[in-house]
């Protein structure tokens, strides 16, 4: 009986023990996105240690894979126990529902203006900067360099003609050469078709309302529905590939002649050895080409005293030789202006950094982009399907994307 | 003797509060397991809750109306009846095949028995995974198999093809569920007494009336928890539908638990709520469907020939 009574008590014990750790005590919670099995685990540990050791609290580190992040942190937060520190690829959601902190409190001057200008303004909402740029990927055009010289093609193409032509030009060699992969499965659709859209001449807003089934924008779904349908030019299915998995991997078997890639795709290319590759600029219909420039960020969670420890853990993370090693690291591309000179001499990078200036940025500071963003995902590859209705996909698009905008 | 009465009484008072202590970590684990999460998720369905996961306060049944108003509902509810029933259907069907053969001595039955237990042991996201390539267009091992022996014309899309993915995702959950069910058939065929089979043989009765009037109606427990257990097992299966379907747009292809997960947190409703509301329909729709099924197949007959009495 007593001894019965003293394991339940040195249960009860336990579990409060357990809950102080987990809970309010010391230390911040630090929530990282996996962008490889190799260095992000690697990188955070040594930098939470790092900070540690320099007089900081204990750091929870959680490095979460990106198909269950969104889940995750939804779960923390709807638990009321959000982390600290979040990094994902959107913020403004958690900006306007009151979370998070506004830059100002919790960075020092010299790391927020050493920001490079574009991706601070990717980082405001309402006018204040919440979303924190962490790292940075441009996309460019990649193609087969064996594959184009066996079709007799000596340039990347310029125009979208040109890349009709080249593409069928691919297709006729042959023995299951694909002429372009194109992604419009659900893992990144968004990302594919904003390069399209851009080169296209349509965007997702005009002058602050969304514009996304704009004639312009019509006319590209179609081109791209063309591609697939009339021409023939693709990989079977593009409404149903993802990017990983379906057209990164057909271009590292060699299959593929053209395809939207970025620098962790070259990087893989590049240990891989097997397909000799190109990386040029977006075949376009406007004079000068566009690509797609994507911010992550870093977001500070507005908690009970927790204020100095992040504000100090950013700054560590921001020191130019942490953020440098981790974004080289990772094969991403730098967001601060010390970082962009520090990595100029790396001539690998050289295309991704000289199209970085003129990259153009999803609408995340605009919380219903959030919305939008997963109902182009799951939706726009239908349009490219036989039989698929590019008009009438765009016009459901844009009825759910006015609805978003109203919607918390 | 009146006295001493009182004594017992307390003890047995005291024994009420020992009994209660003994039982508490279990009561706690089922209060902390079960009725807990049950809880929340009902009041998780009441609420609206915004895309961050912040609760902005209740919302009565909205999250209930709303469900039943979304478009893809009835494809999924049909989708969901197909994936069941033909996935439970089929695995029962071949594992009283398979069954009846590992319960015949042949050389090399430990061996089989064991490989028959791989599929099982396999984490269902790996399984699913190895399947993806399996089925894939380009460099998938079916379709090179099928056009080579010129069973196909050409390579089929198995997973992107609106015709084919319900099929493919169909045989995968029939391949995970066979080992299982097939071992619980085994065990059934194990509890069946040998003389039956020999008043059978004395009577003259043929191989098939005796598999059909006499191994059957007293499989009739086993083949029972197969199906209700398999019900309840292949209606929730998770990993075998998202990862064969995740790269179809739309919910086309999906089951009730994929949908549930993608209105919580891939599509743009991104809604706890109403997912959280689909899952308590989730959880009466699996209820109904069971105790349906025991009053068709009337439960207590099964007891009865449990007990030997068929």
């Amino acid at each position: 009986m007593k001894g019965v009574l003293a394991a339940v008590v040195l249960i009860a014990a336990f579990a409060v023990a357990c809950d102080r750790g987990a809970g309010g005590g010391p230390g911040i919670t630090v929530v990282i996105a996996e962008y490889s099995k190799d260095h992000t685990r690697g990188f955070w540990q040594a930098l939470a240690e790092q900070y540690t050791k320099q007089g900081g609290p204990k750091v929870d580190l959680r490095i979460i894979d990106w198909n269950s992040i969104d889940q995750q942190v939804t779960t923390m937060i709807q638990n009321n126990q959000p982390p600290d520190v979040l990094n994902l690829n959107s913020f403004s959601s958690y900006a306007r529902d009151g979370l998070l902190y506004p830059a100002e409190d919790v960075l020092s001057p010299n790391t927020r203006e050493d920001f490079l200008e574009a991706f601070a303004r990717g980082g405001q909402y309402q006018g204040k900067l919440y979303g924190l740029p962490i790292l940075s990927s441009a996309r460019a055009f990649f193609y087969n360099r064996d594959l184009f010289a066996k079709a007799g093609l000596e340039a990347p193409p310029k125009t979208w003609n040109d890349f009709v032509q080249y593409a069928k030009k691919l297709q006729a060699l042959g023995g299951g050469v694909i002429g372009y992969a194109m992604p419009l499965g659900p893992e990144e659709a968004q990302a594919e078709w904003a390069i399209w859209m851009w080169n296209g001449g349509g965007d997702w807003k005009q002058a602050d309302a969304w514009a996304i089934n704009s004639d312009a924008n019509v006319r590209t779904l179609t081109f791209l529905a063309d591609l697939a349908n009339r021409q023939r030019v693709t990989q079977v299915n593009p409404g149903k590939t993802n990017r990983t998995d379906g057209a990164f991997q057909l271009f590292k078997d060699g299959k593929v002649g053209m395809v939207i890639g970025f620098s962790p795709l070259a990087k893989q290319l590049d240990a891989e050895g097997k397909v000799k590759y190109g990386v040029a600029e977006m075949p376009t219909t406007l004079g000068k080409p566009t690509t797609l420039g994507v911010e992550d960020y870093l977001m500070a969670f507005k908690k009970k005293d927790n204020r100095d420890a992040v504000k100090k853990f950013l700054d560590l993370y921001y020191q130019p030789d942490n953020i440098t090693k981790w974004i080289t690291a990772e094969g991403f591309l730098p967001v601060t202006k010390s970082g962009l000179e520090r990595m100029r001499p790396n001539a690998a990078l050289t295309p991704y950094l000289d199209a970085l200036p003129n990259a153009r940025l999803a609408p995340t500071t605009d919380p219903a982009w959030d919305r939008v963003k997963l109902d182009v995902q799951q939706n726009i590859g239908a349009a490219v399907q036989p039989g698929g209705n590019p008009k009438g996909v765009l016009d459901q698009l844009q009825r759910n994307a006015v609805a978003a905008a109203g919607a918390r | 003797m009146r006295a001493e009465a009182p004594a017992p009484a307390r003890a047995v008072k005291g024994r009420r509060w020992e009994a209660l202590l003994w039982l508490g970590p279990s009561l706690a684990l089922i209060g902390g397991v079960v009725f807990y999460p049950a809880a929340a998720l009902v009041r998780a369905s009441l609420g609206r809750y915004s895309i961050t996961g912040v609760y902005q306060g209740s919302v009565g049944a909205d999250n209930y109306v709303r469900l039943l108003q979304q478009p893809a509902l009835s494809t999924v509810l049909t989708n969901t009846a197909v994936w069941v029933a033909a996935v439970v259907a089929v695995t029962v069907v071949v594992s009283l095949a398979l069954a009846q053969l590992l319960n015949q001595p042949f050389p090399g039955r430990a061996l089989v028995r064991w490989a028959l237990i791989v599929p099982w042991a396999a984490s269902l996201i790996m399984t699913s995974k190895l399947f993806v390539w399996i089925y894939d267009y380009y460099f998938g091992a079916l379709n090179r198999l099928l056009t080579s022996v010129g069973v196909l014309p050409r390579p089929v899309d198995w997973l992107g093809d609106d015709a084919t993915v319900m099929g493919a995702m169909i045989a995968v959950g029939i391949f995970v569920s066979l080992p299982f069910t097939t071992y619980v058939v085994l065990a059934g065929l194990a509890s069946i007494p040998g003389e039956v089979y020999e008043a059978a043989r004395v009577d003259g009765a043929s191989r098939w009336a005796t598999y059909r009037r006499l191994t059957l109606p007293l499989l009739k427990p086993a083949l029972l928890v197969a199906v209700v257990l398999n019900v309840i097992y292949v209606f929730n299966s998770f990993p075998i539908v998202w990862t064969l379907n995740d790269r179809n747009p739309g919910f086309a292809h999906d089951t009730m638990v994929t949908f549930m997960y993608k209105i919580a947190f891939k599509s743009a409703l991104r809604d706890v709520g109403l997912a959280a509301a689909l899952g308590v329909v989730n959880v009466l729709l699996i209820l109904v469907a069971v105790l349906a099924y025991l009053r068709t197949v009337r439960w207590d007959d099964g007891e009865a020939a449990a007990s030997g009495r068929a």
